[in-house]
């Protein structure tokens, strides 16, 4: 059966961009607008792959990332941020709630940076889930 | 007790003065002879010393004079006999305090005693006087010693360089902080170089013209100026300076400057790096924006490609959406970009505000419906027709609108009822209030710090960061002003005025 990636993103574009990669590729898409459909889904449709944007209305990325990194039953989950924002600012934004007492997260498994190519994309996701 | 010494030849004379002058409260001490007297008076040292002129051996006058010799304060009176008037002038002018005649007579003697008790208390605080008006010199000499002194040392440890001159503006102090503005010793210059000299033409004119002036202008405002040291390396200072009187005599004058080297080289520093910084802020920002659309332009473009490639029209008219999604996305920044780089005198035409807010609510409306935020619109009935901008209220209300309703939307607490509220009012001055208030998710401070100054967003692919600078440039522009009023999780309510002018007549 075809692994479930989905995709999280505000922009309806971009999801349109990497559901069209992921269909291409043989994986089967599901997506969510916001961070907090977003988690809703990953507990619904148990995704073996999570592909991230991080400015977000109602719950940003560096939320939902925590949120993931902190669920034991999510841990296992690959993730791809998939953002505009450098990797640099997010490491840095995680690190700052770090030091506001929240528990300490890893480094996500991929970052890309906007603008992707589609086969960098392609590429990614097979690293992650094969 | 006051100590006499009686000196008298006829024993029965100085039995019967001692007695009386005992019973008078003396203390008092006899001798027979000049000799003897003498004597006497080198062992008790008596105040006053009572002897008879005519004796046998040393008499009266050498007494007298040996006294005067020893004790020169000694008041000595004389005993003379009767009508031996020139002894007793000769008595005086050796110094005798005063003569009495034989027989002595009580009164005679008490006055003469009197007086001489007089003079020695005179004497004594005459010396007291003098001893304690010695003290208070010392005391004083000290104080003015360790005042000067103190003022020496503030002069010595001043940063500034303080240059003091006597009124033909010869240097009589250059202080260590002179002496690193200006590169020379103070041994070259005290006493040797004239404040003019040191100073440029301009600045010289201006402490000669000080000098010269009448008294009333006596102070040289703090300025910048130029000075050249004596490597001739032209050094930036700030200068006053100060014509010194006492009284209505001119003393000198005083020139202070302050080294401004250091200050200068941290403000081209300060400019530089803040340039940088903007530069820097910009490209971040731009680039920000621009990451955003290209990513968009590449998902359309392998869209396009896909259903070229695949003869799928579906997804060929997709991806050609999508990028003509981010053509327009480029075209706003741009846009954007430039109504903020760009000088733009407000139009007034004649406008309805009310109708602008409400065009603005319309265009958002079916915005906030999906996003489940409630839009009030409260405008004040009493504003009609005025002359304003319409292209900037336009802007500023949807901008204003736009980021309260993102605020909404990016607002993580999602059990609230998300409300966008805007306002028309009047205000006095012919000016108007907009306010756009909403119940988001409010901004913290660095936020807040950033809004109207930086390219800035933290809305991802919605923001390009500029909406907000545009915004306060169109108030500016027009005269008006903004204020901002937020609380995190609470909400922001923005407020902004604008002038507008009244309807010309007869319009």
């Amino acid at each position: 059966m075809a692994k479930k990636v989905l995709t999280v993103d505000d922009d309806p574009d971009v999801r349109l961009f990497t559901t069209t990669v992921l269909e291409e590729n043989g994986y089967m898409p599901v997506e969510a607008g916001n961070g907090e459909e977003g988690l809703q889904m990953i507990q619904s449709e148990k995704p073996d792959l999570i592909i991230l944007d991080v400015l977000m209305p109602r719950q940003s990325g560096i939320r939902l990332y925590r949120e993931l990194r902190t669920n034991k039953s999510l841990a296992k989950v690959k993730v791809i941020i998939l953002s505009g924002i450098a990797k640099k600012t997010f490491l840095r934004s995680q690190q700052a709630l770090t030091e506001f007492g929240e528990t300490a997260v890893p480094e996500p498994d991929f970052y890309l940076e906007k603008p992707v190519d589609a086969d960098v994309l392609a590429e990614t996701i097979k690293k992650a889930i094969g | 007790m006051t100590q006499i010494l009686l000196i008298d030849d006829e024993p029965d004379i100085l039995r019967v003065l001692a007695r009386s002058l005992r019973a008078d409260g003396y203390e008092v001490f006899t001798a027979g002879s000049g000799i003897d007297g003498i004597t006497e008076f080198e062992r008790v040292h008596a105040k006053i010393v009572l002897t008879d002129i005519k004796m046998p051996g040393m008499d009266g006058i050498e007494v007298l004079k040996r006294i005067k010799g020893m004790d020169a304060d000694a008041e000595v009176i004389i005993i003379t006999g009767h009508g031996d008037i020139g002894n007793a002038i000769e008595a005086l002018h050796f110094g005798a305090s005063d003569f009495i005649n034989k027989p002595v007579r009580d009164d005679a003697l008490t006055i003469a005693l009197k007086r001489a008790e007089e003079k020695i208390d005179i004497r004594r605080r005459l010396k007291e006087y003098t001893h304690d008006l010695e003290g208070k010199i010392e005391i004083a000499t000290r104080e003015l010693r360790r005042r000067t002194n103190f003022l020496d040392k503030l002069i010595r440890s001043s940063n500034d360089g303080i240059v003091a001159t006597d009124e033909h503006f010869q240097i009589v102090v250059f202080n260590p902080g002179a002496e690193r503005i200006f590169g020379y010793m103070q041994e070259e210059i005290i006493h040797r170089r004239n404040l003019p000299e040191l100073l440029s033409e301009e600045l010289a004119g201006t402490v000669q013209r000080a000098m010269a002036a009448h008294r009333s202008f006596r102070e040289l405002p703090w300025r910048e100026a130029s000075i050249a040291s004596k490597s001739g390396e032209r050094i930036p200072v700030m200068f006053s300076g100060s014509i010194l009187y006492e009284g209505d005599q001119k003393l000198g004058a005083v020139a202070f400057f302050q080294d401004l080297r250091e200050i200068k080289r941290l403000q081209r520093e300060l400019v530089h790096s803040e340039r940088l910084a903007a530069v820097g802020q910009t490209v971040a920002g731009l680039a920000h924006g621009i990451k955003n659309i290209l990513h968009g332009l590449k998902g359309g473009s392998y869209l396009v490609d896909l259903g070229i490639a695949k003869k799928d029209d579906e997804k060929l008219g997709k991806g050609w959406e999508m990028i003509k999604r981010a053509i327009g996305r480029t075209s706003n920044l741009v846009m954007d970009l430039l109504s903020y780089s760009k000088e733009r005198d407000p139009q007034f035409e004649s406008c309805s505000p009310n109708e602008i807010a409400a065009e603005v609510c319309d265009l958002v409306r079916e915005r906030a419906e999906q996003e489940r935020t409630e839009l009030i619109s409260e405008f004040d009935a009493s504003i009609g027709s005025v002359r304003m901008d319409p292209h900037t209220l336009h802007t500023v209300l949807l901008n204003l609108v736009s980021n309260a309703m993102d605020a909404c939307l990016f607002d993580e607490n999602t059990s609230k009822k998300w409300r966008v509220c805007v306002r028309t009012a009047a205000e006095p001055r012919n000016q108007i209030r907009f306010e756009v208030s909403d119940n988001g998710m409010g901004m913290n401070d660095e936020v807040k710090e950033k809004m109207f100054t930086s390219f800035y967003s933290t809305k991802g692919h919605r923001g390009t960061g500029l909406g907000l600078l545009v915004t306060h440039k169109l108030v500016e522009e027009h005269g008006g002003r903004i204020e901002v009023d937020t609380q995190l999780g609470i909400g922001t309510t923005v407020s902004v005025w604008l002038p507008f002018r009244e309807e010309e007549s007869g319009a």
